[in-house]
């Protein structure tokens, strides 16, 4: 029998939590509209993605000394891929800080100056890109190439500015009272605490919230707060108001152990996917916004978009949560087979649930294929991305809603 | 698995594309790495554009069906295709469905049966798209297999001549001579297992070929997956039983109710085991919202074995299930067969059995069935009705409030005529046709155990003599189980390893200063004793970053190794190192 004051603690904990995040959210807001500008551009790391991640090689050279030869290292560059594998879509996607590598300053110029227009720290791009071709400045070695530092120039990862600091600090605390609520629901419960829909939400979005929080701290990426807190915030609400289920036991089919590889695995890797489709769309808002930039139009929404990074980090940030979710629901979707056929006595039945997982393991597949093929890089693969999430999200809600099988265990009939 | 299957655009042009990187002939590195590609689709243009011979054009229809395009449209189209199976009732997993589905749709369903629809999995098309997606697969994976098979004994590439064009370059001076310089560059480049070659004025070093060991995996693995369900579907096979308490069955296609076997299954190749149930138990939540909701199952059962011929006792529960002969049974149903007794006119037995009946509904377990009574005499009997577990009266209907059986009662309607089981059409023990049956006046009202109906007209006596419990079980046999559990784990370790590893080249070059080696010296001026260094690095598969950080610290290492080597050799004026070099 459940515990009833843990019970009664974790839904209280919950909703404190939802306050604190919403909370949050109102400061993420604040930041974007009052916080310091500078600020704002130096942590989100406007001016070069190389620079956010290495800080040291490149940031250790002065923008002219770069010029024309030691391109600003733009790991994300996807020219960079193409050129290495032989891919033939050199020019790239468009965006503004694509760099066409080899053929002299011209493209240089082009690539520094588009991504210039927008903040003031990109000012050393666009005299990287002013200078670009000409002769090598004496440097410390024969062709003027930057000296090798230590790792010494890696930026704090601690957010600027008052109401990015607060923002993030509630945030954190949101965070531990979510993981308390449902740690405290699973102590109640004598179980794992994700056997129906309202604790598997929970759950997900705990996860998407560890994933933010790890991905703002790891990748100085503050200014996803904001995006990713809104879905959650919205999911959360609805979890608690309407499809809340008391504490309760599980049916003997989920009682198996598999039930704590199986969909945990499957949290863990929804958590990410949900922070990957919102890094995605703020990556399909930025570089439609570039697109007007580089064309001369103006955004009513600019003093957002000019606030985020630019388009090639958040395509990068996306791309590396797949790469850690894709390997995640591949084994939580091997995990659920041997669960299946150990339970239902065979390892794949297509039974709707798996059909659907199985949809969704081909679209982020075809997603990570379409980044490696030439005329489907950047925006194109984006919209695949955002295909999959579509996919992830029906069978999160309509498979349980519409659709009956094996996995019919949401407690939503 | 993603960026070096960029391979596919280029075909066998990547290889010439990074080794034009690599050695940099000309001066014009650059633009080869740019016109690599410009050459590879010239050369495609040029495939498409005519005048090609039936091995031209067979070429051609390889290197579409090979290429990344067109996996990526077959991956959308099984995606696609999928979705029909999971929103059609479909054939082999619920075939009540189906039918169902043919009742409520009788103009469409006739048409959606003719395009595979309620057997998506195994139709043609479906079939179709996924041996060819698979045949792009393995027009891909198989050629880059051999390819770094071909590659593995051979050294990196000769060092470009221009590093300041890679993607990663960065230079420094040191007092050390160029040779020395450049040993010391590679002694640490070997530290860190690189695979070193050195050349005059040079060292290349390559690392990180999991990468594309691990890509490989990963699709190969998806093949033997595709073996592996294959090895199933022909030497496997799959039952189901409807046990009763108190009863037995034999592992024959005759002991079994529904038998599908694999294409290559005949009946002598099933493992002759036989199982008992004893005994089923099942709890219930009796209190709170979950109320009526079952928390346990499990089935005290007997079974024999082959090998020793001995009896073995077993508790078969869900997520528990039998392992004999190298068959697995399940537990995956559970229900109530009230026994009766059925004398007819005569006055003689003609019936004495438990009759299984089946859930119509889970909260309370109302359960319905047949009884065909075809020996009594002057008429066959029958009866249909409902058993009920816990017993209510909601407004003048029957219904049951709970699924354990608390206060067991059987509703009855009674039939007497013509049962039809001699016409020849096999007819299911769940159903009565009573098309040739008058139903009798009987009052409906529920029987509790002990209790009887005596039908009109001296046709005879029902009596509902108790209960017992029975469970579905099913049997399956599938041999190609572990080799699908081990390319499955195999797909995934080769996913993380291409995700985890980058396969990268590192590029170190040392040439006294101001010496023109055929590189532009912007300075001009000869800087007595001084040696330049350039390291410059680069990697074919790092789309999501973070090789200018490996760059930059292997750089910086080198700097101190080489300025270091300089220290300790004691050059004058040489440039002391801050540290040595760092820790293997």
């Amino acid at each position: 029998m459940p515990n009833t004051g843990l019970a009664d603690f974790s839904n209280v904990t919950l909703v404190l939590a939802i306050v604190l995040y919403a909370v949050a959210m109102l400061a993420y807001a604040c930041d974007f509209a009052f916080g310091n500008r500078q600020a704002a551009a130096t942590s989100s790391a406007r001016p070069q993605p190389a620079r956010v991640e290495a800080g040291v090689l490149v940031g250790a050279a002065s923008g002219t000394e770069l010029a024309g030869h030691a391109f600003p290292a733009d790991p994300g560059d996807p020219t960079e891929l193409a050129d290495l594998s032989g891919g033939a879509d050199l020019a790239g996607p468009g965006t503004g800080g694509t760099r066409t590598r080899g053929t002299g300053t011209g493209s240089t110029g082009a690539g520094g100056s588009a991504a210039s227009g927008r903040v003031e720290g990109d000012a050393a791009a666009g005299t990287a890109g002013a200078a670009g071709g000409g002769g090598f400045p004496p440097g410390s070695a024969r062709s003027g190439l930057p000296e090798p530092a230590l790792m010494a120039a890696r930026p704090s990862l601690w957010p600027e500015g008052t109401w990015l600091r607060g923002a993030f600090l509630l945030t954190c605390a949101g965070l531990a009272l979510h993981i308390a609520s449902v740690a405290s629901r699973g102590l109640a419960e004598h179980r794992v605490p994700w056997g129906n829909m309202y604790e598997f939400i929970a759950a997900i979005t705990c996860s998407a919230v560890l994933v933010l929080v790890v991905g703002m701290v790891r990748f100085r990426a503050y200014y996803l707060g904001l995006f990713v807190l809104v879905p959650v915030v919205l999911a959360l609400a609805v979890d608690v108001v309407v499809i809340y289920m008391p504490a309760g036991q599980l049916v003997p089919a989920l009682q198996s152990y598999w039930i704590a590889i199986h969909v945990t695995a499957m949290i863990v890797a929804i958590g990410t996917y949900i922070f990957g489709a919102v890094v995605t769309v703020l990556y399909l808002l930025v570089s439609r916004y570039e697109r007007q930039v580089a064309a001369g139009e103006t955004s009513a929404a600019a003093g957002i978009w000019d606030r985020l990074p630019h388009s090639e980090v958040l395509d990068r940030l996306a791309y590396r949560a797949i790469l850690f979710a894709f390997p995640a629901w591949t084994f939580a979707v091997i995990a659920g087979a041997i669960w299946a056929d150990h339970a239902w006595g065979r390892y794949w039945g297509w039974d709707p649930k798996e059909t659907w997982s199985f949809i969704t393991w081909l679209v982020y597949a075809a997603f990570l294929h379409a980044r490696a093929t030439a005329g489907w890089r950047g925006r194109r693969a984006a919209f695949i991305h955002l295909f999959g999430f579509t996919c992830l999200l029906f069978n999160l809600v309509g498979v349980n809603l519409w659709i009956t099988g094996l996995h019919s265990y949401a407690g939503m009939g | 698995m993603t960026q070096d299957l960029a391979g596919r655009e280029a075909g066998a042009g990547q290889d010439r594309v990074a080794q034009d990187v690599a050695t940099g002939q000309g001066g014009t590195a650059g633009q080869d790495v740019a016109a690599g590609p410009a050459q590879a689709q010239g050369q495609a243009t040029r495939l498409t554009g005519g005048r090609l011979g039936v091995v031209g054009w067979l070429r051609w229809g390889w290197r579409q069906l090979t290429s990344m395009r067109t996996a990526l449209v077959l991956l959308f189209l099984l995606a696609l295709a999928s979705i029909p199976g999971s929103v059609l009732p479909q054939q082999g997993i619920d075939p009540a469905a189906v039918t169902q589905y043919y009742a409520a749709h009788p103009a469409l369903a006739p048409f959606l049966a003719r395009l595979s629809a309620f057997d998506v999995f195994g139709a043609p098309w479906f079939a179709a798209i996924y041996l060819l997606l698979f045949t792009s697969l393995a027009g891909c994976v198989l050629p880059r297999a051999f390819r770094l098979a071909r590659s593995a004994g051979q050294p990196p590439p000769r060092a470009p001549r221009y590093l300041a064009r890679l993607p990663q370059a960065a230079g420094f001076r040191t007092d050390l001579a160029a040779d020395p310089a450049l040993e010391s560059a590679a002694g640490l480049l070997r530290r860190r297992r690189f695979r070193v070659r050195t050349g005059d004025g040079w060292v290349s070093a390559e690392k990180g070929y999991l990468h594309e060991i691990g890509n490989l995996l990963f699709h190969l693995a998806l093949l033997g997956l595709l073996v592996s369900v294959a090895l199933g579907g022909l030497f496997g096979y799959k039952g189901n039983r409807l046990l009763v308490e108190g009863d037995t069955f034999a592992n024959t296609p005759v002991g079994l109710d529904v038998f599908h076997p694999g294409r290559l299954v005949s009946a002598g190749d099933l493992q002759p085991f036989s199982v008992t149930l004893n005994k089923f138990t099942a709890t219930y939540i009796t209190s709170g919202v979950q109320r009526g909701q079952p928390s346990w199952f499990a089935a005290a059962i007997r079974y024999n074995s082959q090998y020793d011929g001995k009896l073995h006792g077993y508790d078969l529960r869900v997520n528990h299930p039998l392992i004999v002969d190298g068959v697995q049974v399940f537990l995956i149903g559970h229900g109530y067969a009230p026994e009766f007794k059925v004398t007819d006119s005569t006055g003689h037995v003609k019936f004495d059995q438990a009759v299984p009946f089946i859930p119509v509904e889970q909260s309370g377990l109302t359960s319905a069935g047949v009884i065909k009574v075809p020996d009594a005499q002057p008429r066959q009997l029958g009866f249909a009705g409902v058993f009920l577990p816990t017993q209510i009266d909601v407004g003048g209907r029957l219904a049951s409030a709970f699924p354990a059986a608390d206060y067991p009662r059987v509703s009855l309607v009674s039939y007497a005529g013509n049962l039809g089981l001699s016409s020849g059409q096999p007819q299911s023990v769940y159903s009565l046709d009573t098309s040739r049956m008058r139903r009798l006046a009987v009052s409906p009202r529920p029987l509790a155990p002990g209790q009887s109906i005596v039908l009109p007209h001296g046709l005879g006596k029902l009596t509902f003599t108790g209960y017992r419990q029975w469970v579905s079980l099913a049997i399956t046999y599938d041999p190609g189980q572990v080799p699908a559990l081990v390319s499955a784990l195999a797909a995934l370790a080769g996913l993380i390893l291409s995700f985890l590893v980058r396969r990268r080249r590192i590029f170190v070059r040392a040439a006294p200063a101001g010496e023109p080696d055929g590189v532009a010296t912007p300075g001009g001026a000869t800087n007595g004793g001084a040696t330049d260094v350039e390291v410059a690095g680069l990697t074919r598969s790092d789309a999501a970053g973070g090789f200018e950080i490996e760059f930059a610290e292997l750089a910086s290492e080198i700097m101190q190794e080489v300025r270091g080597g300089a220290a300790a050799a004691g050059q004058p004026g040489g440039v002391a190192a801050a540290a040595g070099p760092k820790g293997e």
